[in-house]
């Protein structure tokens, strides 16, 4: 499976330091979430990544090598979409193909293809701007899918989407990561990235405050907290006092001074109370999110 | 090389399919062709007419003379000037009439006549119309015939045989001019619709190619863009497109006149204005469309930079400005210069060097006037190192340009921009 490495990237836009130092590494086959705050710096490292300019320091490594972008396709989909308004769909979709290095007859197969596959074939010589904002956002997704990149970059692919075509965005994204591509996730719909990504960085500031497999990040949690699920939250709370707090209606949460206590208090909560459910608290990768990107009182 | 010529091909065809400009040329020629054609139909409708019709269309003037008659009674001066008067008139149909001069006012003032002269002596009348245009050159000519009259009549009373007198009035002078440069009487014409059909193309195109990129940007078509292709190819794609759509226009507008006046060049006899035009020398032609080209460049490639640097569509207007500005003043200056007849003074010597003046400064010079041919080379050597150039910075700016968002950047900010770029 392919590899794509970002080694110790640095960039300075004059006296602002945007980067400074991002190494991370995104396996084939498998979708990388790459999260942070507006201004973080994940906009700054997919352009570097894309070679729309270059590193003040720092490598962008294919397998181990530099990078070569005339042999290897990257797919964008960028957050600030937008395509020609005034002009035909299927001209200016084999235009970006072509211009990623497709042959017109292959670039026209291939929006074709995906104009089929999305179910926007019926608007194949519209313009776009007749289109809704959802349908638009199929065709830019085209743009970005249409060349057949070893690379995918999704900036917020889901915002805008009905229900009925997120779902098959879904379906076409999972299709990319099975054909074993580099798919590179940003979004802040954490929802989506636990969903799809095995792989998280989370920037700030330019760093990376955070970065590894989403499912060890959270066992890597200490277990010293329970969720409880019962009948009778107020006696609970009640007996427990302080280390009690009450997440929503017929659950609670309970601190333990110790990971160890786990096993004691779970024992004492099943023989005193009516107990439904109890289970170790795992954060969600909003919890991390908040915990890792957020400093309070501070917007950048 | 590939991703040039794609958006190349791309940018072209967005001309040849946009309607205006589709339109336009469409309209340019069609207006040629009714110009050009213009005197084709008109004998083909006259030759159908009678000539009793093209005879009752000419405006009367009345010609009276009644106190000349009463003091030279039975000289046949009346008669006498009823027909110089015709002759000397061709445009009207001259009538002599005995009516008192009130009359005439009232005749003149219900349209019955366009004009009338009360001759009351030798050497003295009264012309009447009802508004005089101010190319009316009647009473020149009306008195250069009574001063003819006066002369001839005073050469027969001193003795001379008519024969003679008709001879020393009309005797005709020969001469011919040489002009060892240029006919500037000659050139003008076709020298100042070139010099404002460069005007007009470059002025257009420019801002074309600006409001095309910033389109892009403000449409975020940028973002997909910027990650597809590199900068330069997108920024000499554009520009070069509109320079071969301008160029295109022109050959056509121009190649179309030309058809149409080779169609009907008969038609046209002899009119000054229209053959000057169109005996252009095929020199000054290759000439022309090597000043367009590298015109066109230069500002292009200006309005493209600047395009790039606008976030919004209505920011174009005022940063294009200060090049707006200057291609302006150079159209004034040369302009100028064509209309007083002086172009080799100081300042368009100036101007014919400076690159941004130097298309239409030199060219105007060449059309004009001579110039050795070393100037034309130093100039054009000037014009190609600009280019390149400003090609070369326009593609600096672009290239940050497109990626800078929010309020327009000042020049000190995009200056340190294309530095940390590098």
């Amino acid at each position: 499976m392919m590899q794509l490495e970002l080694r110790d990237i640095e960039k300075s836009f004059g006296e602002k330091r945007v980067l400074t130092g991002i190494s991370l590494t995104a396996e084939g086959g498998k979708a990388f979430g790459l999260l942070g705050r507006n201004g973080a710096g994940k906009t700054t490292s997919i352009r570097i990544l894309m070679d729309v300019f270059p590193a003040d320091r720092g490598q962008v490594l294919v397998d181990g090598a530099p990078i070569n972008y005339q042999s290897l396709k990257i797919g964008y989909l960028p957050e600030e979409r937008g395509l020609y308004p005034k002009k035909a769909i299927a001209d200016q979709l084999v235009y970006f193909a072509e211009l990623k290095g497709l042959s017109r007859k292959a670039a026209a197969a291939s929006v074709d293809r995906w104009l089929e596959r999305l179910g926007m074939a019926e608007y194949r010589n519209k313009r776009l701007d007749t289109l809704s904002k959802g349908n638009q956002q199929k065709i830019q997704l085209i743009t970005a899918l249409a060349h057949d990149p070893d690379i995918v970059i999704l900036d917020e692919p889901f915002s805008g989407l009905d229900p009925v075509n997120a779902m098959l965005l879904k379906e076409v994204v999972k299709e990319q990561i099975q054909e074993g591509k580099v798919v590179l996730f940003s979004s802040h719909q954490m929802s989506y990235i636990e969903e799809f990504c095995d792989r998280i960085a989370i920037l700030k500031d330019g760093h990376v405050a955070l970065y590894g497999d989403l499912h060890e990040i959270k066992r890597s949690y200490s277990h010293d907290r329970l969720v409880v699920r019962t009948q009778e939250p107020e006696r609970i709370r009640a007996g427990l006092g302080d280390c009690c707090s009450v997440l929503e209606r017929g659950e609670l949460m309970v601190r333990l001074g110790d990971e160890t206590e786990k096993r004691q208090m779970m024992q004492r909560l099943v023989e005193q109370y009516d107990v439904d459910e109890i289970r170790v608290f795992e954060p969600s990768l909003n919890d991390i999110f908040v915990e890792y990107a957020g400093d309070a009182g501070k917007e950048d | 090389m590939k991703q040039f010529r794609r958006i190349l091909s791309f940018e072209l065809k967005y001309y040849f399919k946009n309607k205006i400009f589709v339109g336009v040329t469409v309209f340019l020629v069609l207006l040629l062709a009714g110009v050009m054609f213009f005197p084709r139909v008109k004998e083909g409708f006259a030759s159908g007419s009678s000539e009793a019709d093209t005879g009752g269309a000419l405006p009367v003037m009345l010609v009276r003379a009644a106190e000349l008659e009463e003091e030279q009674p039975g000289t046949g001066r009346a008669e006498q000037l009823e027909r110089v008067f015709g002759e000397a008139f061709a445009g009207y149909e001259v009538r002599a009439t005995q009516e008192d001069v009130k009359t005439l006012r009232e005749k003149i003032l219900a349209g019955e006549a366009a004009c009338a002269f009360d001759v009351t002596g030798d050497t003295s009348y009264t012309y009447y119309v009802e508004n005089r245009s101010m190319f009316d050159t009647n009473m020149e000519i009306a008195g250069a015939v009574l001063q003819k009259l006066y002369q001839m009549r005073a050469m027969a009373e001193g003795g001379m045989a008519p024969e003679q007198v008709e001879q020393v009035m009309t005797v005709e002078i020969t001469g011919e001019a040489e002009s060892l440069g240029k006919d500037q009487r000659q050139n003008y014409w076709y020298t100042y619709i070139m010099i404002f059909a460069l005007y007009m193309v470059i002025l257009l195109y420019g801002q074309m190619v600006a409001t095309n990129v910033a389109t892009e940007k403000s449409s975020r078509t940028m973002e997909v863009l910027i990650t597809s292709a590199k900068p330069t190819a997108m920024m000499f794609g554009k520009v070069i497109a509109s320079c071969l759509a301008g160029l295109a226009q022109l050959v056509a507008v121009f190649g179309c006149a030309i058809l149409f006046y080779s169609m009907n060049r008969d038609y046209w006899g002899d009119n000054f204005v229209i053959s000057s035009i169109f005996d252009m020398p095929p020199m000054l032609l290759a000439y022309m469309v090597i000043f367009f080209i590298l015109g066109f460049f230069i500002y292009a490639f200006l309005y493209g930079a600047i395009g790039s640097t606008a976030s919004k569509l209505e920011d174009i207007n005022t940063s294009v400005m200060p090049i707006t500005i200057l291609f302006i003043i150079a159209f004034f200056v040369v302009m100028f210069s064509l209309a007083s007849n002086q172009v080799d003074h100081m300042g368009m010597l100036v101007c014919s060097y400076v690159p941004f003046t130097s298309p239409m400064a030199m060219f105007t010079r060449i059309a004009m006037s001579t110039v050795p041919w070393y100037e034309i080379v130093i100039s054009i050597l000037i014009l190609i190192g600009s280019v390149i150039g400003i090609g070369v910075l326009s593609a600096k700016i672009y290239r940050v340009g497109v990626l800078l968002y929010g309020a327009t950047p000042k020049p000190g900010a995009i200056l340190k921009a294309m530095r940390n770029s590098r």
